[in-house]
């Protein structure tokens, strides 16, 4: 058996049955392993496209996502993707061809040092030297990036290595360095808990890595106690407990936002204070102690110092926290809030609101459905206005911010979960970062269905660049996009535009009724800005609301 | 605040570039640094200098899978 056979052969006995990748000289005897294999190959049409997918394929399920490029260029087109995983603690496998081993570091063609290139967005990387070693370093890959605290791993093969005769090794289990919950930390949570009059759970991402939504709304029942959540944590409060305030954070609710600032006892679960979330950290919750439960013992007192740390996996230091029943004035309080600051869709214009879209589209949306974004605007009024059952149904970009994420982690969580619908939610500018992928989804005729957003601008900047930049308009005007309903036409996917508020609902309805893929372009003010918005600097109860403005 | 650390890796060049960039990117200045390759193991004894709390380099140090134990010893302490 050729490295390259038994790359294949080790995905599909590990249960990959499906990759995303481009071919290349460097990555040939791999490509030719795929040929006639049970590991079904998804070529996209640019390697960070095959990086989205993966992460797309692996956030929707929690299965690890795998993509292929070739050296050099190939493989840098990954890092983007990479890096996007590294910030969001997706399990994802990368595997690169090398130049052969006796070309590395003679600047031969196609050769730069993936190894090197890798440090900084990869949780662990390897570049296979003997061919012996192989099995045991892939094996190994697979489960780093599974394990602990999930990310993405690169194995750079040589091509001759590639080629290469390379025995299969069964690989002995390397031993775990998982975290064990201390009692004495158990026993100062439950204290803190039992002294608490205005508790908030601030919900991160890490309830999705653990698999741990179950154990996260027993804890919620049980307790009553109000839930504020990130980005990435979206959907796993489950939308019909009373007690959920939302996203937080720059662009979070007033009410979520208020209520962090009131609390007496924050206890984060899988969240790690990110500059987002906080605003300034000093102010952040500034009344509050901390009970951090994490599985990652360096994200526990990184950026906030905490009273008791629950180092563990959060389906185990979860259920450990109990005896405990929020106060009856701090709820009255939160409904009020919850009421106070609910979201309003009453937009005087005649143009299309994309609050109200979005609202529109989540009530017609299977609640099985998943949900992609860009990065920008739209992604934040995803955030507000769209609600969700589950964290796998929401795919977007947290921690690194990728505009171009959306349309290729769609085409990942379609073909992942191909009896679900997968709408991705874009604006004008992040869809042109990954458009070529349009040829992807018509390749394998999925049933993508795509939102547009136009405001003919770089919103977030632009908005940006009129609050904080004097209304210096710095190359964020976009009114050159192409006729994008005419773009998606020449890749064979139908759609519509629409200009006015009339044309929403009937839009939607076409877009959740197609049995292919759709797009949907909307024209909105380019006027339009996300509220609230904390400033930089400022504390989270000091947010601008397009009333202040 | 200077802080020696001896950490043990994998001996594999790869691992000496992989805690040596946690250690810049997480804002720890290189003072000293000393290498021995034994067997399977390279022993390192490393001094940084940082205001920040050594916790945040130690702590990123222990996660990298190539490390297998990271001290730490202050040099205060060593003073008296």
């Amino acid at each position: 058996m050729t490295g390259a056979q038994l790359l294949i052969d080790l995905l599909a006995k590990h249960g990959v049955q499906e990759v995303f990748g481009y071919p290349g000289g460097a990555i040939m005897p791999i490509y030719d392993a795929l040929y006639g294999a049970p590991v079904k190959h998804y070529l996209t049409r640019h390697e960070q496209g095959a990086g989205f997918a993966a992460v797309g394929y692996a956030r929707s399920t929690g299965k690890l996502g795998v993509c292929f490029a070739t050296s050099g260029p190939g493989a840098t087109n990954l890092i983007t993707a990479l890096a996007d995983a590294m910030m969001d603690s997706v399990p994802l496998l990368a595997i690169t061809g090398q130049v052969p081993t006796a070309a590395i570091g003679s600047d031969a063609f196609q050769e730069i040092d993936v190894l090197g290139m890798s440090l900084s967005c990869t949780k662990h990387s390897y570049m296979v030297e003997r061919a012996e070693d192989l099995a045991e370093v892939l094996q190994e890959a697979m489960h780093l990036a599974m394990s602990g605290r999930p990310g993405p791993v690169l194995v750079d093969i040589p091509k001759d290595i590639q080629l290469a005769s390379a025995p299969f090794q069964p690989w002995l289990a390397m031993e775990e360095k998982l975290p064990e919950l201390l009692n004495s930390e158990v026993q100062k949570a439950e204290l803190l808990l039992s002294e608490a009059k205005r508790p908030i759970a601030y919900v991160g991402g890490g309830v999705q890595s653990a698999g741990a939504q179950a154990e996260l709304m027993q804890f919620l029942n049980k307790t009553q106690m109000p839930a504020v959540s990130t980005l990435k944590a979206l959907g796993s409060v489950l939308p019909e407990y009373e007690y959920d305030l939302g996203m937080l954070g720059m662009h979070g609710g007033q009410a979520a936002n208020i209520a962090v600032q009131e609390c007496d006892l924050l206890v984060c679960i899988g969240a790690r204070f990110d500059d987002r979330v906080t605003g300034n950290l000093a102010k952040f919750a500034a009344k509050a102690k901390v009970i951090h439960l994490d599985i990652d013992p360096a994200e526990v007192g990184k950026r906030k110092p905490v009273a008791a740390s629950l180092i563990a996996d959060l389906k185990t230091s979860i259920p450990a926290l109990g005896c405990f029943v929020t106060d009856e004035a701090w709820l009255r309080t939160i409904i009020q809030l919850k009421q106070q600051h609910a979201w309003r869709y009453d937009y005087p214009g005649e143009k299309v609101f994309a609050p109200y879209l979005l609202k529109e589209l989540s009530k017609k949306m299977p609640t099985d459905g998943v949900v992609c974004c860009d990065v920008g605007q739209h992604q934040m009024w995803v955030a507000q206005h769209m609600t969700f059952s589950h964290p796998s149904n929401h795919l977007s970009s947290g921690g690194a911010g990728t505009m171009g994420f959306g349309l290729p982690a769609a085409i990942g969580a379609q073909i992942a979960r191909p009896q679900n619908m997968v709408v991705t939610v874009s604006g004008d500018g992040s869809i042109m970062m990954n458009i070529q992928e349009l040829a992807t989804i018509r390749r394998n005729n999925l049933p993508v269905k795509i939102v547009i957003l136009d405001n003919q601008r770089l919103g977030m900047v632009r908005q940006w660049q009129q609050l904080f930049f004097e209304g210096r308009y710095s190359e964020t005007n976009l009114s050159d996009n192409p006729d994008f309903v005419q773009l998606a036409a020449v890749f064979g996917i139908p759609g519509q535009t629409i200009t006015h508020a009339g044309e929403v609902d009937s839009a939607i309805d076409a877009l959740v009724n197609s049995t292919g893929p759709y797009i949907v372009h909307a024209c909105i003010d380019d006027k339009e800005n996300v509220w609230p918005l904390v400033p930089p600097g400022a504390a989270n109860d000091e947010m601008m609301t397009e009333k202040a403005q | 605040m200077k802080h020696q650390l001896t950490i043990s890796v994998k001996n594999q060049g790869i691992a000496v570039e992989r805690f040596l960039r946690v250690a810049r990117h997480r804002g720890f200045r290189l003072t000293q640094l000393e290498m021995e390759g034994h067997d399977e193991l390279f022993h390192v004894k490393m001094t940084v200098d940082s205001d920040k709390p050594i916790y945040l380099l130690t702590s990123q140090l222990s996660k990298l899978v190539e490390v297998h134990t990271v001290d730490l010893h202050s040099l205060q302490q060593q003073a008296i």
